[in-house]
């Protein structure tokens, strides 16, 4: 029997003490990195689990067991627990990649998408890779207009626009987009990268004459420009990157490069200082249609909606500027990135294409940044990819096909999730009743529920950390019933009286561990190669829900019932 | 104990494979009814969520009329009211509309280059009758297209590809827009709805997830039978475990035609979880009953048997809880698991105890009952 003397002294030993201690530790780092709590969490009860599968002694797993459940709870409170919009309500269409394509290439799809998005002003899409061949876009809201939006932007280009001194140059419509092309290392004539194009007859015409004798002249690459709109930037993302390469930007010309960034005939986008206007407010939209773009943070929001402005919200990030500035020309000193109006790139004008001859191909070349050849191999391509995405409309890399929308309204979604967490106490409750009525022993169905319970709410707080949707709630569902059935197996063998319980116990985890294992191989093609979304969540919970039963709780139920037995 | 059986291995055991044999070729007979869901087949699926039910028969009949093909129309209470569910096939239309894109738009850029050699040549007569020719076909898409949107198009009068390629896939998102419009209206005109969540499955998607279910399958089929061998090292024991876990998925399968179960995403998931239920049952038997030698080999059936019922209790009792959640919620994914997996661990118990069971006793029998208890090399890593 369990008395309180042994767990005094168990709780006294140097390896549960440091269990302990690391759990501790482990719970504060969670509550003071906030940001990288579900990684600190999850690599948590690794090292855990690791460590009782190799120390294989009883109070030390009884121990790991109490640990991890402990830093679940703390995870639970302090990460939360993120459900999909099946029960927080939305609308999530997922994109299906035509090929399964790289982590890199992957990153620059999701980003395309937000850009294109919030081009869009969607800005509370969010975009998640799901496996290496598709992209889930949710809205939080589920109104159909907003969808067809989403659904507009994934599947038609972006506008493209060079814009040179204030003057249209070139448009995604004179691009040949088949010709749009990574220029091959050996005809780079010097720099890093190159990407060339063909751009039609009146194309090419226009060109040449809008860029007549404006050698160094930046070339601003804008993709869904917006128009009819304003932007208000706080000092802050005008600053933030004011020492480029070239020198240090003051204030005064890190404005006037922003005006002139956005000039464009009749269609100008005006630039306010957020912190010159917010004293003196004095702006008034054109129309009731005037876009006002400015940071999520901004304290002014509430006066240009007031105003009248439709306002776009973006990221810090986004509002930020970033420079390119040359003491020697200071005529081509630009603003060479600023997502927040779409302007994403700004090479400087050849002399020999603004000689005024139509030409119908065209290079832009640059150079890439790194320390070792490696790194700048990877930068050069890199910037090759942006370029291109850009020339193209920001067409994605790979084709792609809309899976099944899907379309749930918050209040039913969260009664979902009610009647859910209902059916999953009943299912506890269902199932202590028949192991009760089975075994009839407290000493047994006591420990056997409180391990259940154990179990859901470690597999809660994993899948939780990452997103719970209907068929990984099916899964946690199912995992009770999984996780009983290793529990029985260990029982049924500890109540027969042949051998001393040790061994009884050695055969019991044989047939568990073959059966765990059997049954995570059948699902595991599942898993990892299908790439069927929709049944992921409902595969990962049941194998988890096995593992977690292997590795973590079995062991510690046998720890707790062979005492009792003996 | 609470629950006594009787040790139904006592006499001859071998009749009892009769019933598992019987069931699967019953089942046998309905599988071919088990219904396709929207997933694989393709169409779409509206779920509707309304504050009254609605004329089941009217609905369907004004979705005829506005050339739609029904396939079902279903109102049902939930908690938020009723639902309403209205599945239509795949449209002819939409998936030639898709195909035809899916082709223009692979080939487009091929032609954009093309045309821009005419140019860079000085429209020397070979790159231009290359141009032609590439040009021609996606004319010939690009009509196709134009036509299903019924419009007055005409792909060659376009100059430059870039403009055809603006304007196919404004068509294309035209002829997309026009049939959801379609069955909005015709929805809203007949449903006071609240809300309504649209889940459609073009052709192609659901050929993408045949592909990958049929993977999945194979996969699965062959990493299990090697997972089985490995374990057991011995032909007959293996070949009963896996003919124990076949039955299983005859029988699920079988049900679900009987029952008008569909096979959806949801209910394939379910199938698979249920191989490894199926198993966890059969490993129990097979390593109770060839590698212990307490008692005798029909004692330790009886044994394990005993502790295996109990496991697949307290699964299906887990399972009731999900399907009452089904029926309250009308939550499809959580039906089609929970009906699934209550079929299959049904199955699971008729196949294990009666099938499985009798072959592995009736191998031991004429073996002499003299296995000798060796350990697995698994066990070896995992237990204590």
């Amino acid at each position: 029997m369990i008395t309180k003397k042994e767990i005094v002294e168990g709780a006294k030993e140097r390896d549960v003490l440091a269990m302990f201690a690391f759990m501790l530790l482990a719970c504060l780092a969670i509550a003071l990195d906030h940001r990288h709590g579900v990684p600190i969490f999850i690599a948590s009860i690794l090292i855990i689990a690791i460590a009782v599968s190799f120390l294989k002694r009883d109070r030390v797993r009884i121990a790991g067991l109490l640990a991890i459940v402990i830093l679940s709870l703390f995870s639970i409170g302090f990460n939360g627990v993120k459900f999909g919009i099946d029960f927080s309500g939305g609308v999530r269409i997922p994109v299906l990649l035509e090929t399964s394509v790289s982590a890199d290439v992957m990153e620059d799809m999701v980003s395309t998408i937000k850009t294109r998005a919030a081009a869009f002003g969607l800005t509370e899409v969010k975009v998640r890779p799901i496996g290496d061949s598709e992209i889930y876009v949710e809205l939080p809201q589920s109104s159909p207009q907003l969808v067809r939006d989403v659904e507009t932007v994934l599947s038609q280009q972006g506008v493209y626009q060079g814009v040179v001194d204030g003057k249209v140059a070139i448009r995604g419509d004179d691009i040949y987009t088949g010709t749009i092309g990574r220029v091959p290392s050996q005809y780079l004539q010097g720099a890093d990268w190159a990407v060339s194009f063909t751009v039609t007859q009146g194309g090419a015409k226009r060109f040449s004459q809008t860029v007549l004798g404006k050698a160094d002249y930046p070339l601003y690459m804008f993709l869904d420009r917006p128009d009819n709109a304003i932007v208000v930037v706080s000092e802050k993302s005008l600053m933030n990157h004011s020492k480029s390469a070239g020198g240090q930007v003051s204030k005064s010309r890190a404005l006037e490069l922003a005006v002139n960034s956005l000039k464009l005939e009749g269609a100008d986008i005006p630039v306010y200082i957020e912190e010159d206007i917010a004293g003196n407010f004095s702006i008034a939209p054109t129309n009731n249609r005037t876009k006002a773009i400015v940071s999520a943070n901004s304290t002014l929001m509430p006066k240009l909606r007031e105003a009248g402005f439709v306002v776009v919200e973006k990221s810090d990030e986004e509002m930020s500027l970033e420079y390119q500035v040359s003491q020697s020309s200071p005529a081509s000193d630009a603003v060479s990135v600023w997502k927040a109006v779409g302007l994403l790139s700004s090479p400087r004008l050849a002399k020999s294409v603004t000689e005024g001859v139509p030409s119908f191909s065209y290079l832009i070349n640059g150079a890439a940044q790194g320390d070792t050849a490696a790194a700048r191999a990877a930068d050069a391509l890199k910037k090759e990819r942006e370029l291109e995405s850009i020339l193209k409309g920001g067409a994605l890399p790979v084709h792609i096909t809309l899976g099944s929308k899907t379309l749930v309204p918050a209040p039913l979604g969260a009664e979902f999730l009610r009647l859910s967490l209902i059916g999953i106490v009943f299912s506890l409750i269902a199932i202590s009743l028949m192991v009760a009525l089975r075994y009839m022993h407290p000493q047994i169905v006591l420990p056997m529920i409180c391990i259940s319970i154990a179990e859901l709410i470690i597999l809660v707080a994993i899948l939780g950390s990452f997103t719970i949707d209907l068929s990984a709630m099916a899964g946690i569902l199912a995992a009770i019933g999984v996780g009983i059935d290793a529990q029985i197996v260990v029982t049924d063998e500890l109540l027969k009286k042949e051998e001393e319980p040790r061994k009884r116990m050695e055969k019991a985890f044989t047939i568990i561990t073959t059966s765990v294992m059997v049954a995570v191989v059948a699902m595991l093609p599942l898993l990892l190669m299908s790439g069927l979304v929709e049944i992921i969540g409902f595969a990962t919970s049941t194998i988890l829900g096995s593992l977690l039963g292997l590795f973590i709780s079995r062991p510690a139920y046998g720890a707790i019932v062979e005492h009792l037995f003996e | 104990m609470a629950i006594d059986l009787p040790n139904i291995y006592n006499g001859n055991y071998r009749l009892l494979m009769a019933v598992p044999i019987a069931l699967v070729l019953l089942s046998l007979i309905f599988i071919p009814g088990v219904e396709l869901g929207v997933d694989f087949k393709g169409g779409t699926m509206v779920t509707m969520q309304a504050n009254q039910s609605v004329d089941e028969g009217a609905l369907r009949a004004a979705l005829t009329d506005a050339g739609f093909e029904v396939s079902s129309v279903k109102s049902l209470a939930n908690p938020a009211g009723y639902e309403i569910e209205v599945e239509i096939e795949r449209d002819g239309n939409l998936t030639r509309a898709e195909q035809l894109k899916t082709d223009f738009f692979s080939k487009i850029d091929e032609v954009s280059r093309l045309e821009s050699d005419v140019m860079a040549t000085n429209s020397s007569p070979d790159a231009v009758s290359k141009y032609m020719e590439a040009r021609k076909s996606v004319d010939g898409m690009a009509d196709g297209l134009f036509e299903i949107a019924g419009m007055p198009g005409n792909a060659s009068g376009y100059p430059g590809t870039n403009e055809l390629k603006a304007t196919a896939g404004v068509v294309y998102r035209k002829i997309l827009d026009e049939n959801s419009e379609r069955l909005t209206q015709t929805l809203s005109r007949n449903v006071q709805y609240e809300s309504a969540s649209f889940n459609q499955v073009s052709a192609s998607l659901s050929d993408k997830f045949v592909e990958r279910v049929v993977a999945v399958v194979i996969y699965s089929i062959i990493i299990v039978s090697i997972a089985v061998f490995l374990i057991f090292r011995t032909l007959v024991p293996s070949l009963a475990v896996l003919i124990g876990a076949a039955c299983d998925l005859v029988i699920a399968l079988g049900a679900m035609g009987l029952l008008g179960i569909p096979l959806t995403l949801a209910s394939f998931a379910a199938l698979l979880m249920l191989v490894g239920f199926s198993l966890d049952t059969d490993v129990l038997l097979t390593m109770r009953l060839i590698k212990r030698k307490e008692g005798t080999a029909r004692e330790r059936a009886y044994e394990a048997m005993k502790t295996g019922t109990t496991m697949s209790m307290a699964l299906l009792l887990s399972f009731s809880c999900l399907f009452i959640l089904a029926m309250v919620t009308h939550i499809n994914t959580y039906f089609e698991i929970s009906a699934v997996a209550l079929v299959g661990l049904v199955g699971d118990l008729i196949a294990t105890w009666m099938l499985n069971a009798p072959i592995v006793l009736s191998y031991m029998e004429k073996k002499g009952d003299a296995g000798k208890e060796e350990k697995p090399f698994l066990s070896s890593i995992f237990s204590g």
